[in-house]
């Protein structure tokens, strides 16, 4: 099961692309003020979906595994937070792109696009934290992983508490049927590879976390062996001196 | 739309530069629906206007597609090889285990 189901997500994602890109350009209706770049839409809005959701399920299983110790949580926490990161790459970087395209500016410091930058950067030090950082610095990255999610419900009020230009949560609730059947695909085939790819990080970090307590226990029977074979060779050599000074007493 | 009725005159054989044109509705003028010069030329550039936009759209829109996607494979690839990191590193344990024993 842990092998096959990331193939299985992997297989069902790759499956369904070629459909998602024949619904987006062969099957929806062209958007009537934005035209052909509002097609960006399709992939644009269920990867910060995704972004937002691993970024909470990596500050829960931060939160688990700073009060249990669990290596499953731990793993969690680290893939969800390496998904957070390409995710979330692919948010700021189409994101830019459309608005380029739609209001001449790519980036206009609007009060989404900001909280979204931070999200993103919160992981990156968490991300950093977990792979430079010294023991015990596991705490501090659980911290980042627990402020980060609670950037989530920022990034999604931001439309509403701020004055922006980013359209506000209500333009995915009204669309027409048309985009709505080409969206839940494109929200599939994502969710599914981003599924795969985190299942699959996950068993490579617990895998990981086993290989480093091998090493230690290996070592720690190396070491030990080596003791009792040092012991060996003392008792050997404290012997023979005893014998040594018994003769040269007799003598 | 500045639709204008142009009249054209139909070239006749023989007719010379000096010749007078012959009266309208005698039969050797065709009435032709058109538009003038300058409403097709508005036109043109709105055409030309629409067609920039939608190349632009299409660039954009292979720009964010590409980047997507290679964000996806790339992290793949990084599982990809962290994958094989690890198997060396199994098999390294492994026969440091046979040496122990």
């Amino acid at each position: 099961m842990g092998r096959t189901l990331p193939l299985v997500l992997f297989a069902f994602g790759a499956g369904t692309f070629p459909y998602c890109v024949q619904r987006v350009f062969f099957s929806t209706p062209m958007e009537r003020q934005m035209g052909t770049v509002q097609k960006i839409f399709y992939f644009h809005v269920p990867l910060a979906w995704i972004m937002m959701l691993m970024g909470v399920v990596c500050g829960i299983a931060a939160a688990i595994q700073l009060r249990r110790q669990s290596s499953r949580a731990e793993a969690t926490a680290i893939a969800a937070a390496e998904i957070v990161l390409v995710a979330g790459l692919g948010v700021l970087i189409t994101g830019p792109i459309w608005g380029h395209a739609t209001w001449g500016k790519a980036w206009t410091w609007d009060a989404r696009q900001v909280s979204t930058g931070l999200l993103w950067l919160i992981f990156a030090a968490y991300v950093l934290v977990r792979h430079y950082g010294a023991a015990g610095s596991e705490r501090l990255a659980a911290a980042l992983a627990i402020f980060g999610a609670i950037d989530v419900p920022i990034i999604y009020y931001a439309v509403k508490i701020w004055k922006t230009t980013h359209p506000d949560n209500n333009v995915v609730g009204t669309l027409p049927p048309e985009m709505w059947a080409t969206l839940w695909p494109c929200l599939a085939a994502l969710l599914a590879m981003s599924l795969g790819l985190m299942l699959t990080r996950i068993r490579q970090e617990v895998a990981e976390i086993s290989l480093d307590e091998g090493w230690v226990r290996i070592d720690d029977v190396v070491r030990s062996m080596t003791a009792k074979d040092d012991g060996k060779d003392a008792d050997k050599d404290d012997g023979k001196d005893a014998d040594k000074d018994a003769s040269k007493d007799e003598e | 739309m500045n639709d204008a009725t142009i009249l054209l005159a139909a070239p006749t054989p023989g007719a010379g530069a000096n010749e007078a044109a012959p009266a309208a509705g005698a039969g050797d003028y065709e009435k032709v629906e058109g538009r003038d010069r300058e409403t097709i030329e508005c036109q043109r550039a709105c055409e030309a206007v629409a067609a920039d936009k939608t190349a632009s759209d299409y660039s954009h829109i292979v720009w964010a597609y590409g980047v997507i996607w290679a964000l996806f494979c790339a992290y793949g690839i990084f599982l990809w090889r962290r994958s094989q990191r690890l198997a060396d590193d199994i098999s390294a344990l492994n026969r440091k285990l046979e040496r122990v024993r």
